[in-house]
């Protein structure tokens, strides 16, 4: 279904000089950066499919999105989607895609939202009848029929971003490029949002290539991850193997009174990892081995801990533990 | 195949009308101008060796203010495009990517908006300003009908002519818009067209004015068809077989401008960096 093989895209960046003689100076002499934003990535996605790619921010993720749905060409290498490039044949492949950017909508601001989809409609030649059973489809999976008589700019985040996933499943595409689709998103909006993915996965059998921060989307919606790092693929495969590497890994975080020294507490075991910081102290553990509860007690027993909040890992600590372990991997 | 662009079509209408009170102000500021020149013109055929009833460079006292009222209704009418402005900010704030994502051409969007401004330009303001201002012309004795028939003839071919306009004015004003690309000084190009357009296009002048040599050159770049030639042609100044031969220079123009910009096109949309990410 996509097809990417040895992708590349490099941008070339002006290095501009520092103040008013700067200026100039960059007037008659340019000199460029090269800032390679996606280097030599690969792989392939399958129809039906989930994938979450995932990475920090600047790490590439979107640069291939573009690429992908067709807005950017590459510097080298090839996308395929259904055997076509989209960059080349942008028409006939825009009628394959849907595409969601989280960070801006492709809504007309200023008219109403049900006249947005009419447009639409009439751009990817939908039938009347088609444009009935989706709309009614789309209306009960992401809840818009309440406002989509409001212009788009009076919507709030949640409701544009659901009225922007409408839009992109208008045409029944194929596939789906999700651009960081919960960015922002209280969490009964994310709920209703991975909801609705799942539902369109499941009738339609929509491919689905999502780029998130929020890890919850992840073990929510995707089977399979690819890991972007500074434009290379760092991992791809199943979230269940990346999972296993690292455990269910945790961190407790509490709030001390000023009169206990968290370096003077006993450690827990050799399992739960102490760091601290001012008033805070952060225990790392796996919740697969040592159990939540019992760290949660021997917080409050020993550190006489007043306050508390327990994080999942998130993108950034895993991203970081790859490439630890790659460099150990290298070394050893 | 063209039903999809059909919205574009309807919402440039829709914006026409949603701009009424610019267009009472250009109406006012108008009257002043064409009533400037009306005086100007007097002046300078005046102060001529024939006075008021010589001909200079082909063309009466009379024939010239009919050119200035036609030249003035008919840029009003024709030319209402925004598209290097568009360009320029759909590059600017990247929403150039919603529409690069869309099964649709991005030069059709603007072709389709154009044709709706047109039409409803025409519809609302173009009929009652050219019955008005021909008239007043044709009543006072400025513009004189020989033969109905030959006028209503007149009348087609400035139809066409005037589409065309309308098309190259905006082929010109995308390919500019596309130089936004390459450059970020949108200004410049806007005002490097409009100047390049007032002057070429026989808008400020007609291009009988030029020397020989430069007006003929002129004659066969596509400015000319942009005001000057359509005007010419309402007014019964060419024959039809010259009128046939304008027509068919703007048409050539029109298809290598179309495939001048397709080209530019192809080779600055490699030059996309879309903003955030």
């Amino acid at each position: 279904m996509i097809e990417v093989k040895s992708l590349t895209k490099v941008f070339k960046k002006p290095i501009r000089g520092k103040g008013v003689l700067g200026m100039i100076r960059t007037l008659f002499s340019r000199k460029y950066k090269e800032i390679r934003a996606v280097d030599d990535v690969s792989f392939d996605i399958k129809e039906g499919e989930i994938v979450g790619y995932i990475g920090s921010n600047g790490a590439g993720k979107s640069t291939t999105i573009k690429m992908m749905c067709g807005i950017l060409t590459p510097t080298s290498g090839q996308v395929l989607i259904d055997g076509k490039e989209p960059y080349k044949k942008r028409r006939i492949v825009a009628k394959e895609i849907g595409v969601v950017f989280g960070q801006k909508t492709q809504l007309w601001w200023d008219i109403p939202l049900i006249e947005s989809f009419k447009v639409l409609k009439e751009i990817y030649q939908v039938s009347d009848e088609d444009y009935k059973t989706r709309m009614e489809f789309l209306s009960t999976v992401l809840g818009i029929d309440e406002f989509l008589s409001q212009p788009v700019r009076t919507l709030s985040l949640g409701q544009r971003m659901r009225a922007d996933l409408a839009a992109s499943m208008l045409h029944n595409p194929k596939i789906l490029f999700l651009d960081e689709p919960t960015i922002g998103m209280d969490v009964l909006v994310k709920e209703k949002i991975r909801l609705a993915i799942h539902a369109l996965n499941a009738k339609y059998h929509t491919t689905v290539v999502l780029t998130t921060h929020d890890m919850a989307d992840i073990e929510d919606l995707c089977s399979r991850i690819i890991m972007i790092e500074k434009g290379k693929i760092i991992y791809d495969g199943p979230l269940k193997a990346i999972k296993h590497r690292f455990g269910n890994i945790k961190t407790l975080t509490i709030t001390v009174p000023a009169n206990i020294d968290p370096l003077e507490v006993a450690p827990y075991s050799k399992d739960v990892d102490m760091s601290s910081k001012d008033d805070k102290v952060m225990l790392r553990f796996d919740a697969d081995k040592v159990k939540l509860e019992d760290v949660v007690q021997y917080a409050f027993s020993s550190y006489h801990a007043i306050d508390m909040k327990i994080t999942d890992i998130s993108i950034e600590d895993v991203v970081k533990q790859i490439l630890v372990q790659q460099e150990e991997a290298k070394h050893a | 195949m063209l039903k999809k662009y059909k919205p574009f079509l309807r919402a440039s209408a829709m914006d026409v009308m949603a701009y009424k009170f610019n267009i009472l102000v250009w109406v006012i500021v108008t009257l002043f101008e064409v009533a400037c020149l009306v005086f100007l013109w007097f002046a300078v055929y005046q102060s001529s060796e024939g006075g008021i009833d010589a001909s200079i460079n082909g063309f009466t006292y009379k024939e010239m203010i009919a050119y200035v009222v036609l030249t003035t209704i008919f840029g009003f009418v024709t030319f209402n495009n925004d598209t290097l402005w568009i360009i320029n900010n759909d590059i600017r704030k990247g929403t150039i990517g919603n529409y690069l994502i869309k099964p649709i051409s991005y030069r059709g969007k603007f072709v389709a908006s154009n044709i709706g401004a047109l039409l409803i330009m025409t519809l609302i303001f173009g009929i009652p300003l050219y019955s008005i201002g021909l008239g007043v012309l044709i009543g006072i004795g400025f513009l004189p009908i020989v033969s109905v028939w030959e006028f209503i003839a007149h009348i087609g071919l400035f139809l066409v002519a005037g589409v065309l306009a309308c098309l190259i004015n905006d082929t010109i004003a995308y390919i500019f818009g596309i130089l936004c690309f390459y450059t970020t000084s949108a200004w410049g190009l806007n005002s490097l067209k409009t100047t390049i357009i007032a002057f070429l296009s026989g808008t400020l002048l007609p291009l009988a004015f030029f020397p020989p040599i430069f007006r003929d050159i002129v004659g066969y770049m596509p400015f000319a068809g942009l005001s000057q030639n359509p005007v010419l042609i309402l007014m019964m100044k060419y024959d039809y077989f010259e009128s046939a031969k304008v027509i068919l220079i703007a048409l050539a123009w029109l298809v290598i401008l179309e495939l001048f910009s397709k080209l530019l096109f192809c080779h600055a949309i490699k030059k996309v960096t879309v903003q955030g990410g």
